[in-house]
């Protein structure tokens, strides 16, 4: 029992991972990009072929994972986001961020196997660990420094208070003279490398898989909603919420029904309480 | 266009269309233009609802997979009509798109697009959970329809009929008054309430159209596959109905069609576009997205423009005087 807390606590924390990179970005662009689980796929790949394919050291791996992640986050926005959020339709980065995520997931399909292969060890640890096992720490350690980090972040740095001028109203934080284009891309570049992160981090648990991304993009986005937009401690909450729940299902009904669980729980929330646990609430839109 | 031009361009192709079995010597080729009308019918729509209602199903795969399963279960494994069971097919297919769009219809776009993407995958598990029934991942084989639509040519006649009625049905709903409240939700929702449209059931009752569709459609697809398994309703597919709407361009009939047709085919003839599949179609919606929003048709217009010199009629404007006097003349013997 204490096995199924712990490994769906490590999932949820992956998720809360996923759902504080989507809040990254959203905050300054409001944009809810498509590509953000394949960031933390694109981690995960990119880790395990530095480590296992190239057989550098673990630590190399690592910065190769931030770098590629905040590499991708950065070409999201030059790609995807950049001209389209020139134009006034709404929906335009929805399908602009889309065919971008499909690009990258096609192009990684391609060029390391559709199969999922296994991430390299990090730190040397018996296999019968049981809890006590790194796959299962690393992503929850993982998670709570990442949420405790953009805290910090946004409370005492000045680029933090940047971030939160842009989310409360991007048009007066341009008007009060902050670039608003070059902090969106700073924005997109540590969310890129934080999900990159994250997808290293959860490699052991979730393996180096092509398709994983679509996945976490879905999943990292219930959490997201269920915990509140725009929310870190909302998407935490989310995210452990979405695994434990994720892992009791499976341990008590079998494995065949996550995805149906997880949609049941987002649809639950969103009928009682539309703007999440913890987040603020909706505009009317006139 | 106008009418008559676009008849000068669909006469000749439906023509081309309905003899294609006698032409073609290639049977692979009945076999890929039965496969293009099967997924317009499903298109057709799902394109009153990308398209003309803006609402962004990224999950269509789903629907088509219950109605194929419907189908071969129905068709197959009960031995039910292959005409009743198409019908159920389609009527199932259409409680599911109630049951889909009642909830998720009601949420903003990002939200919609997450939510009927979720509803494929819980399809796709479902599909693998429900082995007794569905086969599991082995996957069940699919009964065709009786005689005369037995053979690829009998077959591919079956398929027209039913994307021709899908056709006629979208054109005349995006044609009149519906249609244009439609598009009016596409272009901005609080408008449309505010001038009367009824905007959630609108909405509900175009989803459960494409619903409908989507049975029927994924019964004549699966009849053409005559085997299907979990993988043959990939997620990607769902893309690939979506990528023919965008590059077809949104608010067009004809344009979707012209994309299902070429997107369908074009793998086939150029050999390295295959090989990268899907990677090619998202290249594809990027380049459609970044350059021209509005789809291909577009850049037609565009290139027509620029090859079309203007020609500056200049329309002389004089007062007419005699008229003007006789108006004076009145005003004054009004005094």
């Amino acid at each position: 029992m204490l096995m199924v807390i712990v490994s769906g606590l490590a999932i949820g924390a992956l998720f809360a991972a996923t759902a504080l990179s989507y809040n990254v970005m959203y905050s300054t662009s409001k944009v809810l990009s498509v590509t953000t689980g394949h960031i933390a796929m694109l981690g995960g790949v990119f880790g395990a072929y530095a480590i296992s394919a190239l057989g550098q050291p673990w630590w190399l791996g690592l910065i190769a994972a931030i770098v590629v992640g905040g590499l991708f986050g950065w070409l999201t926005d030059l790609i995807a986001i950049r001209r389209v959020l020139a134009r006034s339709d709404e929906h335009l980065w929805l399908l602009s961020t889309l065919a971008l995520a499909t690009m990258v997931q096609q192009a990684v399909g391609l060029w390391w196997g559709t199969e999922p292969k296994p991430f390299p060890r990090l730190i040397t640890q018996d296999f019968s660990a049981g809890i006590a096992d790194q796959k299962f720490w690393l992503p929850i350690g993982l998670a709570a420094l990442m949420a405790i980090g953009l805290e910090f972040f946004y409370r005492r740095t000045m680029y933090g208070k940047l971030f939160l001028a842009m989310s409360e109203d991007a048009f007066a934080a341009r008007a009060r003279g902050v670039s608003t284009d070059r902090i969106r891309v700073a924005s997109y570049v540590i969310a890129g490398s934080l999900g990159g992160l994250a997808g290293f981090a959860a490699g052991q648990l979730t393996f180096a898989y092509f398709a994983l991304g679509l996945t976490l993009t879905l999943n990292g986005f219930i959490a997201l909603a269920v915990g509140g937009l725009g929310s870190n401690v909302g998407a935490l909450v989310g995210g452990l919420m979405l695994g434990l729940l994720n892992t009791f299902a499976s341990y008590f009904f079998g494995g065949e029904y996550q995805q149906t669980i997880a949609v049941g729980l987002l649809m639950v929330v969103l009928l009682v309480k539309p703007e999440g646990l913890l987040g603020a609430q909706n505009v009317r839109p006139v | 266009m106008n009418t008559k031009t676009r008849l000068l361009w669909i006469v000749p192709g439906a023509v081309a269309a309905l003899s294609l079995p006698l032409w073609s010597n290639d049977q692979y080729q009945v076999h890929l233009a039965a496969l293009i009308c099967c997924y317009w019918v499903l298109i057709a729509g799902l394109n009153l609802v990308v398209g003309y209602t803006g609402q962004l199903s990224i999950g269509h795969v789903g629907l088509l997979s219950i109605g194929a399963y419907t189908f071969a279960i129905l068709g197959g494994k009960w031995g039910w009509p292959a005409f009743a069971s198409v019908a159920v097919a389609g009527a199932l297919c259409g409680l599911c798109g109630l049951l889909l769009g009642l909830p998720s219809l009601r949420l903003p776009g990002f939200y919609f697009a997450m939510a009927t993407m979720a509803f494929a995958l819980i399809v796709g598990e479902f599909v693998l959970a429900q082995g007794g029934l569905t086969g599991g991942g082995v996957g069940l084989p699919v009964p065709g329809f009786p005689p005369p639509f037995d053979t690829p040519e009998g077959f591919y006649y079956l398929a027209v009929i039913a994307a021709v009625v899908a056709s006629v049905l979208t054109w005349n709903v995006a044609r009149q008054m519906y249609g244009r409240g439609l598009i009016a939700i596409r272009d901005n929702p609080v408008t449309a309430q505010a001038v009367g449209v009824p905007v959630f059931r609108a909405k509900l009752t175009t989803f459960v159209f494409s619903g409908v569709t989507a049975g029927i459609g994924g019964a004549l697809f699966g009849s053409l596959q005559s085997y299907i398994t979990p993988d043959t309703f990939h997620f990607e597919l769902s893309l690939f109905f979506f990528v023919c709407i965008i590059i077809g361009g949104r608010g067009s009939i004809l344009g979707p069609f012209l994309g299902v047709a070429v997107l369908t085919a074009l793998p086939e003839l150029v050999a390295p576009l295959a090989k990268l599949g899907n990677f090619f179609y998202g290249l594809l919606l990027l380049l459609v997205v970044l350059v021209v929003p509005e789809g291909i048709g577009r850049v037609f217009e565009l290139i027509a423009q620029r090859l079309r010199p203007r020609s500056a009629v200049s329309v002389p404007v004089a007062p007419d005087l005699p008229r003007l006097a006789r108006a004076i003349a009145s005003i004054q013997a009004l005094k």
